[in-house]
């Protein structure tokens, strides 16, 4: 005995997305099977969506989670603005890491443009966060950025939810004019939620301007794909990146 | 490609629903699984080439529900369901080379999921040419991925919890 046709195949008739041939195959499987009526109860479950679920609040939705209502400014629960730990993480860069002196860049000629991540301890100095380290919500993260020679700068960061957080430039717009002279802290300090898997920041670098748009989606083409935790950017020629996985825990 | 999500949704978003209802059998869970379906739909939608849209969105929606469904410790209620559950719990056959996800498959770079294919031939009765069709292989490739699914499944759970493949 055949077994009926499948709904998968049913749904693609109604939705008109079959190939000639086959809907005429599929449709005379149905008629041969005394089906048709599951196409007419389609049709009235189609006519009843609407009304359960209106479009506005549905579409609103989901462009909020797909971060297309503007690119994704760090919210207030993820990014807090503290400038004492900007300034203290700032410094302990500075300090710790690349000290800020003249000739600084003549020595970091041949090194390529880099993000540094701290993790601001309670009471005790920023923890320098190697790539792979384990993080958790909560965590408050310091990014630094080491121009390297680089102009221009975006940075951004992908989460295990695939969300897209722009941090340089805050506004969006033109990528940020990088600063030399060794280690650069980001203005705010930033909060990890609760996103499971991952968080993972890139520096994208250019020696000409460029727009930070172009970053955004890119990171949010990776993040379509499920591939956010591994895969580069699709980014055009000319644009250098790097970038810096942390595995969450807990 | 711009993708009117708009249209989308009135037009295909029943179907959706009604997918993610029969893959999750929750309805709080199917609505949030539709709006994470057209959000794949909407981030990726610069990179979409164009083909049946209730093909893709079918696809997407099983791909989103197999994943909550992979995160979920849910006892199944029939046969259906157990199948269901160990193909979300499968490995991937190909996870190290092939995509992890539909839209790869629909950007032409990539081979669907196995675990997609093992749903439209076990739990939804696709024959392995009409799978074939949807993901754009031969029976015979889908064949030799569903027969290296069904033993990862096999080896963990139980040797019958997925059928012989049919024809």
């Amino acid at each position: 005995m055949t077994p009926r046709t499948p709904d998968w195949l049913v749904e693609r008739l109604r939705a008109g997305d079959l190939p000639s041939g086959e809907a005429e195959r599929v449709r005379a499987r149905l008629e041969a099977e005394g089906g048709l009526g599951r196409l007419e109860a389609l049709r009235a479950e189609d006519a009843a969506f609407a009304a359960a679920h209106p479009p506005g609040p549905a579409l609103g939705e989901i462009r909020r989670r797909a971060g297309l209502l503007g690119p994704q400014r760090p919210s207030a629960r993820r990014r807090v603005i503290l400038p004492a730990l900007a300034a203290a993480a700032a410094a302990a860069v500075a300090v710790v890491l690349l000290p800020r002196q003249p000739g600084l860049d003549a020595r970091l000629k041949g090194m390529a443009p880099h993000l540094e991540v701290h993790r601001q301890r309670p009471g005790g100095e920023p923890e320098a966060l190697p790539a792979g380290a384990p993080v958790r919500a909560g965590d408050l993260l310091q990014l630094s950025y080491v121009a390297a020679g680089a102009s221009y700068g975006v940075v951004v960061s992908v989460d295990g939810r695939g969300a897209v957080t722009l941090h340089l430039p805050e506004g969006g717009g033109r990528a940020a004019e990088l600063r030399r002279g060794g280690a650069v802290a980001l203005a705010h300090a930033y909060q990890l939620d609760d996103a499971p898997g991952f968080e993972r920041f890139f520096l994208v670098t250019g020696r000409a301007p460029f727009d930070a748009s172009t970053v955004v989606r890119a990171a949010r083409r990776i993040a379509a794909l499920g591939a956010a935790e591994t895969a580069p950017l699709d980014l055009p020629p000319g644009l250098a990146q790097q970038a810096v996985l942390l595995r969450k825990k807990g | 490609m711009a993708i009117d999500v708009e249209a989308y949704y009135r037009d295909l978003g029943p179907m959706v629903l009604r997918r993610c209802r029969r893959l999750l059998r929750d309805e709080e869970k199917a609505v949030d699984a539709m709006h994470d379906t057209f959000v794949n739909l909407l981030r990726a939608d610069d990179r979409l080439v164009d083909r049946a849209p209730a093909s893709l969105l079918l696809q997407i929606a099983t791909r989103v529900c197999l994943n909550r469904l992979r995160t979920e410790r849910r006892r199944p209620e029939d046969p259906d369901e157990e199948a269901l559950l160990a193909i979300a719990a499968a490995d991937e056959p190909e996870a190290r080379s092939i995509s992890r996800f539909v839209l790869q498959d629909l950007l032409g770079r990539e081979p669907e999921s196995t675990r997609t294919m093992a749903v439209l031939h076990f739990l939804d009765g696709l024959t392995l040419e009409e799978v074939g069709r949807e993901v754009g292989l031969t029976a015979e490739a889908v064949r030799k991925r569903l027969r290296k699914l069904r033993a990862r499944v096999a080896e963990r759970e139980r040797a019958d919890v997925l059928p012989e493949l049919t024809p």
